[in-house]
């Protein structure tokens, strides 16, 4: 873990919540970490949980997968599914052994700033302690 | 026990229906310890099939993989019913299959049969190395007995039955259409073999486990193209547009494949142990697959491949699935 | 995508917005590099006219064929860009943009480490960008007409509305009447408007209404379909009367063998016969046959023969009738199915199954009513013993604000309709002691505050204290209460206590919720689109929710929230087309193995299996309706093989953004 490591964060945001804390996060001026980039999807529910083996897989360090509240998802269900499914994965991971702080899922709805930003800070955080991913990264293999 | 006799009348008597097309079937290999799948058309040649514990192979699997040929025209396509001999475990591949509409009900007939569990070749094979004459191996209460060229031997079941056999807790058929072989009590040991042994590493212990072990892989397939659950025509993971894994054979595109593959399983694998059996290159890939089937046991109470009414588990949630991981 | 993709990469100042933290110019320098990129520029307002105009020229002097806009956030500025490319003659989805200023240049301080991140996201949106396809803004033909499931004022008015528009309304009542709960009002708060003088004229209009085909006494089983083409069925059940001779004079009721029924309509305070009128004013005027009670439907006979055949001299009964099923075609749907009351005997310490002279609020409004069972004199006992109630109390938020029923929300009305009643006690009895036990005293609408006045001023006493318990005691009731505000107990003696039970959901909505995929908000009521800005639409579209079954409300509230939802309803109505969303989801049906995952996860119904022919054989495929998809994306997610994709959203669109965004891919 050089001391001049900066993660790399893949995140995936539903349109309806999270995509919008996050851009009310902007509105507020809420500072936090620059290491995450965002994917816009219409709904959790349309995140493929082996986008995040492959996210890992070009070069992120961390993944977050944020969405609606239960309850609160505008297409009704898509974050159940998604809390289902990437639950387990997440399980997955960590038995082959991921470190599961790598991937995380947070419900962050549109009025919901500053808990995006502690969530950013959480994520970037604990991977920038862990270090860069590097056991199934794809550039990582010499010929 | 299975009697040998009633299954081959039950086979003959199912193969000689109208509205059954073939029967699928184990019969004896041609030499050692190997037993092949068959596809009996006519009553007389049930005559050569077989139940014991060499009759590793999930029959169900053939149910998806038959080829749907296209049907001249003028012709209407052959939709006869296919009868097929499943163990515990390949029954629930079938109820998978039902809850999937992978097959409809109609399309089959079930003789199940009650197994007491299958050997697991490299396991007998550093006992008694297979010897070019068939074999014939036999359950014996808690024994196996190998009728090996130059004498019979027994060994106890534990020492020689695949790991996801020791685990079982399905060996009676949980859907047919005839019943063979009487009940057999689930194992006792609950504990899943092998998943706890990798549950006590340390997190650096176990990526070093299984990145040598996904080094090993050498992406044939076979467990794909041998899995009854996975019957995708166009496998998503070979697919190029888009590219989802390379087609490299390194570790990096290994690991991937096998953890997308098990999590395409989750929820549906029935742990019938082929994938694990027809590894080239000895992947544990039963632990992966039972590790993920315990969580989703253990976490959302579902079991695959028990109730074909059921929703299938990846595409139900409830209410009170646990989030006490999110954030 | 046959064509090679132009892409135009234009990078926003947003005055200093943007330009003050994140290097512009350097990614504009950036972008250009990227393979595709054939156009890369900076400006200072992308939104404004010229910069739209910019893009615009570019594009057509350019040949550009997609566009990324480095800005604000998409759900910002979108529709302003997919329109400047409409314009330009290039498809509106061909664009793509990149959020430089919420996510980057407003919450990242330091200048190289947002610029760095800028450029990644513009890159991550070329690379979706090559990907984009053309979409269609489909359109399908709206059905000019309307349902309105339930008739009382929330679904009278809404279907006068809509058919004085001109357009076709099936207002579809379960009760053999029109009216309601507000039928069974006597007077209403605050203006003390007798209730079925205000009522009955615009329920006969909603009887003769041209435009409006009124079903009386029928249910709907089942709706199929979408927005601008609901198929509806209908269930209009047997009353056993020709409604086409019966003249409605009532002979067949007087003289029936089964009189004592307890009637629905007098919220069981008063009787009526197995062959009846739901009350005289009933719309339509027409008798109806209870076949759980008459004779002759359960028993097979009565007497020698039925009173009612031998009276009519219309020779309107007719048992030989059957239930009639009626289909026609929606274009969208209101759901005016209204509430029940709070049943008190859920609160056992109040004593309303224990004492007769214990009642809920709906019971007193019957007793009070001139058309009730008592004629409007407020009497209790029976026989010799009835006399006028001396000592009156009422008691407030009885099933509201109270988790142990599990009702935490307030009913919004109870506080105004017992100051109704109390009133209207007072001018009855003007000797009668009238005791008000509240929590709060909510007088919030216009008038209300007046009107509380108006009743303290009348000599109604109101007490701050939640009873908690009502006793016999002699030939008195007594309320055990603690006066709050002096910190006192008291045991009250009363004649009569009345209830203010509040307003619950209605079970029977059920039906409607299921058949509709509606769904409840926490205090079980229906569920608005959104609580602040449409609380008239749900989230299927076309469905839209009048009444106190969206959540409790008072008649001036209900009538404009019926008048906003046929509004709503009207819209696709009157422009005759309805648009389709046209980021949805489609099947590739050569890779589609027909398991039905996408089936099951879809919350709108969207995607089915159906069967197509493969090569000679009947094999089952999943197939989008693309009307109901609403582009959400959960059957990509749970489709195996990848068959199911989400248009502008696919796989093969977003892995890209993925690479570049990851980090080992530059582009």
């Amino acid at each position: 873990m050089s001391d001049n490591f900066e993660p790399n964060i893949v995140a995936f945001l539903c349109n309806w919540c999270s995509y919008a804390g996050a851009d009310l996060a902007g509105t507020s001026r809420i500072q936090y970490p620059y290491n995450i980039k965002t994917i816009r999807v219409m709904c959790t529910g349309r995140v493929n949980p082996l986008y995040v083996l492959n996210a890992l897989q070009q070069g992120a360090d961390g993944v977050l997968v944020s969405g609606c509240h239960p309850g609160d998802c505008h297409y009704m269900e898509g974050n159940m599914y998604a809390r289902r499914r990437l639950g387990l994965l997440k399980d997955m991971l960590e038995f082959v052994g991921v470190d599961p702080r790598r991937f995380q899922m947070s419900w962050v709805s549109a009025s919901e700033p500053h808990k995006w930003k502690e969530v950013v800070e959480k994520l970037v955080g604990e991977t920038r302690e862990l270090g860069p991913f590097e056991q199934f990264q794809r550039n990582m293999i010499n010929w | 026990m299975v009697e040998l006799d009633k299954l081959r009348s039950t086979a003959a008597d199912t193969v000689s229906r109208d509205d059954v097309k073939y029967l699928l079937g184990w019969q004896k290999g041609t030499f050692g310890y190997r037993v092949s799948p068959c596809v009996v058309e006519k009553a007389e040649d049930t005559e050569n099939l077989v139940f014991s514990p060499l009759c590793m192979s999930n029959l169900s699997t053939y149910l998806t993989l038959a080829e749907k040929l296209p049907v001249p025209k003028g012709e209407q396509p052959d939709d006869r019913k296919v009868a097929l001999m499943v163990k515990g475990c390949d029954s629930r591949a079938v109820v998978q299959l039902l809850t999937e509409k992978g097959i409809e009900r109609e399309q089959v007939v079930i003789i199940g049969c009650s197994c007491r569990g299958i050997v697991d070749l490299k396991k007998v094979g550093e006992k008694f190395p297979e010897p070019l004459d068939t074999v014939d191996v036999e359950w014996k209460d808690d024994k196996i007995v190998f009728k090996l060229p130059d004498g019979e031997q027994e060994v106890a079941r534990d020492e020689v039955l695949a790991d996801n056999c020791l685990v079982c807790q399905y060996p009676n058929p949980v859907i047919a259409d005839v019943q063979l072989g009487d009940e057999v009590a689930p194992a006792e040991n609950a504990d899943d073999a092998g998943v706890k042994e990798i549950e006590d590493f340390s997190l650096e212990d176990r990526w070093e486990y299984w990145e040598k072990e996904f080094s090993k892989c050498i992406r044939c397939y076979s467990c794909r193209n041998v899995c009854p659950m996975c019957y995708c025509d166009n496998c998503v993971l070979d697919r190029l547009s888009p590219t989802w894994i390379n087609r490299s054979v390194n570790y990096s595109e290994n690991t991937v494949f096998n953890l997308s593959r098990a999590f395409h399983l989750m929820g549906r694998c029935i742990d019938c142990g082929e994938c694990e059996r027809v590894c080239p290159m000895g992947l544990p890939l039963g632990k992966l697959n039972r590790k993920l089937a315990e969580e989703v046991r253990k976490k959302y109470d579902y079991v695959a491949g028990l109730d074909p009414e059921e929703k299938p588990f990846q595409a139900s949630y409830h209410p009170d699935d646990q989030e006490d991981f999110i954030l | 995508m046959t064509e090679k993709p132009k892409i135009g990469v234009y990078v926003c100042h947003c005055g200093i917005n943007i330009a003050s933290t994140v290097d512009v110019e350097e990614i504009a320098r950036y972008a250009e590099e990227i393979p595709g990129v054939v156009v890369s520029k900076t400006y200072p307002y992308v939104c404004s006219d010229p910069g739209q105009v910019l893009i615009r020229e570019d594009i057509e002097n350019q040949g550009l064929n997609r566009i990324v806009v480095a800005s604000c956030s998409p759900r910002m500025h979108e529709p302003t860009f997919r329109k400047t490319l409409k314009e330009a003659g290039l498809n509106p989805y061909y664009l793509e943009m990149a959020n430089i200023r919420e996510q980057c240049s407003w919450v990242h301080s330091d200048s190289e480490e947002a610029t760095g991140k800028a450029k990644k996201m513009v890159a991550g949106a070329v690379a979706k960008a090559r990907l984009l396809e053309p979409l269609e803004e489909k359109e399908v033909e709206a059905e000019p007409s309307a349902l309105v499931i339930g008739a009382g004022i929330a679904g009278i008015q809404a279907a006068l509305d809509i058919a004085d528009a001109g357009f076709q309304v099936y207002l579809v009542e379960q009760t053999p009447s029109v009216g309601g709960r507000m039928a069974q009002l006597d007077k209403t708060f605050p203006t003390l408007d007798c209730s079925a003088c205000i009522l009955t004229p615009k329920m006969v209009d909603v009887a003769s209404h041209p435009n409006i085909e009124l079903m009386t006494y029928a249910e709907v089983e089942e709706i199929n379909g979408f927005i601008g083409n609901f198929d509806v069925k209908v269930r209009k059940k047997a009353r056993y009367v020709d409604v086409d001779k019966c003249t409605g004079c009532g002979d067949c009721a007087k003289e029936c063998r089964v009189q004592r029924v307890p009637s629905e309509y007098n919220a069981g305070v008063g009787n009526r016969a197995a062959v009846y009128l739901p009350f005289p004013q009933a719309v339509p005027a027409k008798f109806t046959i209870d076949p759980e009670k008459c004779l002759y439907l359960t028993k097979g006979k009565c007497g020698k023969s039925p009173k009612c055949e031998e009276v009519c001299q219309a020779g309107a009964i007719n048992f030989e009738q059957e239930d009639e099923i009626v289909e026609f075609r929606a274009g969208t749907i209101i759901v005016a199915t209204g509430f029940d009351i709070f049943d008190a005997s859920r609160r056992p310490e109040l004593g309303y199954q224990d004492y007769d002279n214990v009642i809920n609020a709906l019971e007193m409004e019957r007793l009070v009513s001139a058309s009730g069972p008592t004629e409007g004199k407020l009497l209790i006992g029976k026989g010799e013993d009835q006399k006028e109630p001396k000592d009156i109390a009422f008691i407030k938020c009885v099933g509201s604000r109270d988790e142990t029923v599990g009702n935490e929300y307030c009913s919004r009305v109870c506080c105004m309709y017992t100051a109704k009643l109390a009133h209207l006690v007072k001018e009855k009895i003007p000797d009668a002691r009238v005791t008000i036990y509240y929590m709060d005293v909510r007088a919030f609408g216009k008038g209300f505050e007046e009107f509380y006045d108006r009743v303290r001023r009348e000599g109604v006493r109101y007490v701050r204290g939640n009873p908690s318990e009502i006793y016999q005691q002699g030939d008195k009731l007594v309320v055990k209460v603690e006066d709050t505000l002096t910190a006192t107990p008291r045991e009250d003696e009363m004649d009569l206590v009345v209830l203010a039970v509040g307003l619950e959901p209605r079970l029977e909505t059920k039906q409607i919720t299921d058949l509709l995929r509606l769904s409840q908000s926490s205090d079980q009521f229906l569920m608005e689109a959104h609580p602040k800005l449409r609380p008239v639409d749900t989230s299927s579209d076309g469905v839209f929710l009048a009444g106190c079954c969206q959540g409790p409300k008072d008649i001036p509230d209900t009538v404009a929230q019926a008048k906003g939802a046929a509004s709503s309803a009207l819209m696709p109505l009157s422009k005759g087309m309805v648009k389709v969303e046209a980021q949805v989801s489609e099947v590739d049906e050569s890779i589609c193995r027909g398991c039905g995952y996408c089936v099951e996860v879809c919350p709108y119904g969207a995607i089915e299996l159906e069967e197509v022919n493969q090569m000679g054989h009947m094999v089952q495929v999943a197939k989008v309706n693309e009307a109901l998809c609403k582009g959400c994306g959960a059957c990509v997610a749970a489709c195996f093989s990848g068959a199911v994709q989400a248009k502008s959203f696919r796989d093969r669109q977003i892995l890209p953004q993925i690479a570049v965004l990851g980090g080992l891919k530059d582009e």
